[in-house]
C-alpha cells in the first residue's frame, strides 16, 4: 500500500508536469525555428562599451533575407546611435504566442508588426501597443489615406499600416489566350470565374487554385458588407450570398472538378503557388506576396505572362462587396520599452521609405511620401516583360473599398469547421450555413 | 542516539543531492500547476491584465461545451491505438525472439519510427494515405476496391488514420520492452507445457502472455497517459481537422489556450484532463490484481 502511495503521489506529479512541459515543449520548438537573430550590425562588438548607443529591437514575419535585413543594415549605417535588430517570428499561433510572452514579460521587443486586426486588438489588451494618434509629429491618416483607418482601435492607432495589402486573382496569361478568353473585367462574378474555370481546365491543369490565405476572401468580403451581425443582433452567417458562393466552390470542386476536392487539397499540402508557377493551374488566388517567388525566374522558372482579375463578387448586383486589400503591416511601438522616442523616429522612417527595400517581395509601401513609381520600378525590376501591365495597373495598382477582418479567431474556426463539412460532403448546404450562425451567435452571446 | 543523528547527517546530503532538481520541479511544474488550478476560477486571457474571479463559470461552460464532448469522444478513439500496438508489439517480439533471419536489422527497422522526428513521420503518412493518387489507395483500388477511404481527408476516416500512425509509431518501443520481458521467461516452463501437450497458441497465451503481464500493466499505464497527452503527430498532420474531427482533448486545450489565449478556460480543461488520466491509472492500479501476475 505504502508503495502505492509513493507511486500515486510520484505519479501525479510526473503527469501535470508533464501536461506542463507538452506546452511548453512546443513553444521551444517553434521558438527554435523563429529566432535565429539575423542582426549583421551585432558584429559591431562595441553595442555595449559606448553609453550613449541605443538598442532597438524589431519583430516582424518576413523572412531576414526577403528585405528586413537590408532595411535595418541602411538604417544603422545611417543612424550610428540608434542600432536596430530585426527578430524574425513565424506568423502562426506558435510564432505569436512568442511574441506576445516577449512583449508582456518586457523582453527585448520595442517595435512589433501585427499581421491581422484580431493579434493587435490582444496586444491593445495586453496594453503593450503605444498610441500612436497622441503623436503630433506624423499624422496617419493624412500620410497612410482613408484605409488607413480601418486599423482604428476604439478610434485610435495603436499600429501604423505600413504597406498596401492586396488579393486577387493570378492568371496564367498564355493559356487565356490559348483558351481565347479575354482579360475578365473589375467588375466579375463567381459565375464568370467558374465558367472561366471550366474552360481552363485541362488533364493536369486546374482550372482555379486557391491559396489558404485567400480561401475565405469572398465570404469575408461579402460579411464586411453585410456587417456581423443584423439590426436584431442575430448573426448574418446564414445570408443567401455565402450560400450562393459555397454552392459555387461545391460545383466546381465535384461537378465541374476545375478546382481540387477540398480534401485533396487540405491533405496534401498543395504548394499552389509553385503549381501556379510551374504551369499547372491557371488561375490562382492569392495575396502579393506570391511576387516573392514570381518574381524568382531562377528558383520558379516560367515562361508565360501573368495578368491580373479582381477577386470575384458573388452576384453581379451584389451591394457592399469590399476587396480584400487595404492596408496592413501594422508597425507598433511596445508602450513598455524603455526607448520609445527612439522607437517612435524608425517606425517613421520605416513607413516613409525605409521599407523600400522589402518592395521587391511585394510590400509596397502605403505612405504618400513614398514615390509608387519607385516602389513599383523595384517590384518589378528585371522582370518587366512577365506582367500584363494593363491588368498589373487596373487591379495590382487599382483601388478598391477594403476591409480588415475583425471577426475572433473562435468565429473563424468554427465557421471553417463547418465549410469544411459541407466541402467533404458531410453535411448538406443549409444545415451549414444554420450550424454557422448558430455557433456564432453562441460565441457572441 | 549516536546512529540516529549520523543518519540525518546522511539524509541531509542526499538532500542536498536532489535538490537542484526539486527546485526545478517545484519551480517549472508544481507551481505552474497550482497557478494554473487558480486559473481555472478566472476568464485570464493570456497577457491581458485584466483578470476577474468567475467562479465556477468556466466548469458550466466546459460540460456545455459541444467542442468539448467531441473531443473526448475523439480522446477515446485514440486511445484505442494503445490496446492495439500493445498486442501487435508482442506478437513482433514473439517473432523476433525466435531465431529467424537478420533479426538484429529486423528489430532496428520496427524501432526506427520511435527515434524519427515526428513531423517527418507526419508527412510520410500523409503522403501514404493521399487520397487520389497515394500508395495506399492505390493499392486498394489494385485489389478491387473502387472507392477506398479519404483516411485524413474525411472526417469519418481521419482519427482512425491517426490511430494507425500511433500504433506504427508505438510498436517499436513496445516491442523492445517486450523482448526484454520475454528474456525472462524460464524455457523450462515452455518445456514442461509442452511436455504436457499443450500447443503454440496455448502457451503464447496461457503462459507467456500471463509471465509477461507485469510489462503489459507498465506498457498500458504509461501508453493510455502518453496517449492522453500526445498531439504532436496530430498537429503535424491534420491539426485537428478536417472540420475538427481530430481534435482530442489535449489539442483542445492547447488551441484554447494558444491559439485563442483563453487560459482560463484552457485550465479548466486541463485539469480535467489531468482528473481522466488519474482515475483512469487508478482503476488500473486496483485492476491490475486481477490479470498481472508478478
Amino acid at each position: 500500500m505504502r508503495k502505492s502511495k509513493w507511486w500515486m503521489a510520484s505519479m501525479s506529479v510526473v503527469l501535470t508536469a508533464g501536461l506542463l512541459a507538452g506546452c511548453g515543449g512546443n513553444g521551444d520548438a517553434k521558438e527554435g525555428g523563429a529566432s535565429s537573430p539575423s542582426g549583421s550590425s551585432e558584429s559591431s562588438g562595441n553595442s555595449g562599451s559606448s553609453g550613449s548607443k541605443t538598442k532597438l529591437t524589431l519583430w516582424g514575419a518576413v523572412p531576414a533575407e526577403a528585405g528586413p535585413q537590408a532595411v535595418i543594415d541602411a538604417w544603422n549605417s545611417e543612424n550610428p546611435d540608434i542600432e536596430v535588430e530585426y527578430l524574425r517570428y513565424v506568423n502562426d499561433d506558435g510564432g505569436n504566442l512568442k511574441l506576445d510572452t516577449a512583449l508582456m514579460t518586457g523582453q527585448d521587443a520595442d517595435l512589433f508588426i501585427s499581421y491581422s486586426l484580431t493579434r493587435l486588438q490582444k496586444r491593445v489588451d495586453a496594453g503593450v501597443a503605444l498610441d500612436l494618434s497622441a503623436k503630433t509629429d506624423y499624422d496617419i491618416d493624412a500620410q497612410m489615406g482613408p484605409d488607413a483607418a480601418l486599423w482604428k482601435i476604439d478610434g485610435k492607432y495603436y499600429g501604423m499600416p505600413t504597406k498596401k495589402n492586396m488579393s486577387f486573382i493570378w492568371l496564367n496569361k498564355q493559356m487565356l489566350d490559348d483558351a481565347g478568353l479575354p482579360i475578365p473585367p473589375l467588375d466579375w462574378t463567381w459565375d464568370d470565374l467558374k465558367a472561366y474555370a471550366a474552360k481552363l481546365k485541362k488533364d493536369n491543369v486546374y482550372g482555379l487554385l486557391q491559396h489558404d490565405s485567400s480561401y475565405t476572401a469572398t465570404l469575408d468580403g461579402t460579411i464586411a458588407g453585410l456587417g456581423d451581425t443584423n439590426a436584431e443582433g442575430k448573426s448574418n452567417f446564414n445570408n443567401e450570398l455565402w450560400k450562393s458562393h459555397l454552392q459555387t466552390l461545391h460545383d466546381m470542386m465535384f461537378v465541374d472538378k476545375s478546382t481540387p476536392e477540398y480534401g485533396e487539397q487540405l491533405t496534401s499540402k498543395m504548394p499552389v503557388d509553385t503549381m501556379f508557377l510551374k504551369g499547372e493551374a491557371a488561375m490562382l488566388s492569392a495575396g502579393e506576396f506570391i511576387f516573392r517567388n514570381a518574381n524568382n525566374l531562377a528558383e520558379f522558372p516560367h515562361d508565360f505572362q501573368i495578368a491580373f482579375a479582381t477577386v470575384p463578387r458573388v452576384t453581379a448586383d451584389q451591394k457592399d462587396f469590399k476587396y480584400p486589400g487595404g492596408l496592413g503591416d501594422a508597425l507598433s511601438v511596445n508602450a513598455k520599452s524603455k526607448n520609445q522616442d527612439a522607437a517612435w523616429k524608425f517606425a517613421k522612417w520605416y513607413a516613409d521609405g525605409g521599407m523600400l527595400p522589402m518592395a521587391s517581395g511585394g510590400r509596397l509601401p502605403s505612405s504618400k511620401s513614398v514615390s509608387s513609381d519607385e516602389a513599383i520600378k523595384l517590384l518589378l525590376q528585371g522582370v518587366e516583360n512577365m506582367y500584363d501591365v494593363d491588368s498589373l495597373n487596373k487591379v495590382v495598382f487599382g483601388s478598391f473599398e477594403s476591409f480588415q477582418l475583425s471577426i475572433p479567431q473562435q468565429v473563424i474556426d468554427a465557421r471553417k469547421e463547418e465549410y469544411e463539412k459541407y466541402f467533404l460532403n458531410k453535411q448538406d448546404l443549409d444545415t451549414t450555413l444554420a450550424n454557422m450562425a448558430k455557433r456564432h451567435e453562441e460565441f457572441i452571446k | 542516539m549516536k546512529r540516529h543523528s549520523w543518519m540525518r547527517k546522511q539524509q541531509w546530503a542526499g538532500y542536498a543531492f536532489i535538490l537542484p532538481n526539486m527546485v526545478g520541479i517545484l519551480l517549472f511544474f508544481i507551481i505552474p500547476a497550482l497557478f494554473s488550478f487558480g486559473l481555472m476560477f478566472t476568464n485570464y486571457q493570456f497577457a491581458n491584465p485584466n483578470v476577474s474571479f468567475t467562479g465556477l463559470d468556466n466548469l458550466k461552460r466546459m460540460f456545455q461545451d459541444d467542442q468539448f464532448y467531441r473531443a473526448i469522444q475523439h480522446t477515446a478513439i485514440f486511445l484505442l491505438s494503445v490496446p492495439v500496438s500493445l498486442v501487435l508489439a508482442f506478437l513482433v517480439a514473439l517473432v523476433l525472439n525466435r531465431s529467424v533471419y537478420l533479426k538484429g536489422l529486423l528489430r532496428g527497422m520496427f524501432f526506427l519510427p520511435y527515434i524519427s522526428s515526428g513531423v517527418a513521420v507526419a508527412f510520410v503518412w500523409m503522403l501514404l494515405f493521399q487520397p487520389s493518387h497515394g500508395p495506399i489507395n492505390e493499392a486498394l483500388r489494385w485489389i478491387g476496391i473502387a472507392s477506398p477511404p479519404g483516411w485524413f481527408a474525411d472526417s469519418d476516416t481521419a482519427m482512425y488514420a491517426i490511430d494507425i500512425v500511433q500504433v506504427w509509431f508505438m510498436l517499436g518501443y513496445n516491442m523492445i520492452i517486450y523482448l526484454a520481458a520475454l528474456q525472462e521467461v524460464s524455457a523450462e516452463q515452455m518445456e514442461a507445457a509442452t511436455i504436457d501437450g499443450a500447443g503454440k497458441g496455448t502457451i503464447t497465451w496461457k503462459i507467456v502472455w500471463p509471465l509477461v503481464s507485469p510489462t503489459t500493466f507498465l506498457l498500458l499505464v504509461t501508453g493510455l497517459i502518453m496517449t492522453m497527452k500526445s498531439f504532436a503527430i496530430i498537429q503535424a498532420i491534420t491539426q485537428g481537422g478536417p472540420s475538427g474531427s481530430t481534435t482530442i482533448l489535449s489539442l483542445y486545450v492547447y488551441k484554447t489556450a494558444f491559439s485563442y489565449y483563453e487560459m482560463g478556460y484552457a485550465s479548466t480543461v486541463s485539469w480535467f484532463l489531468f482528473a481522466v488520466i488519474l482515475v483512469i491509472t487508478i482503476v488500473q492500479w486496483i485492476g491490475q490484481k486481477r490479470w498481472v501476475h508478478y
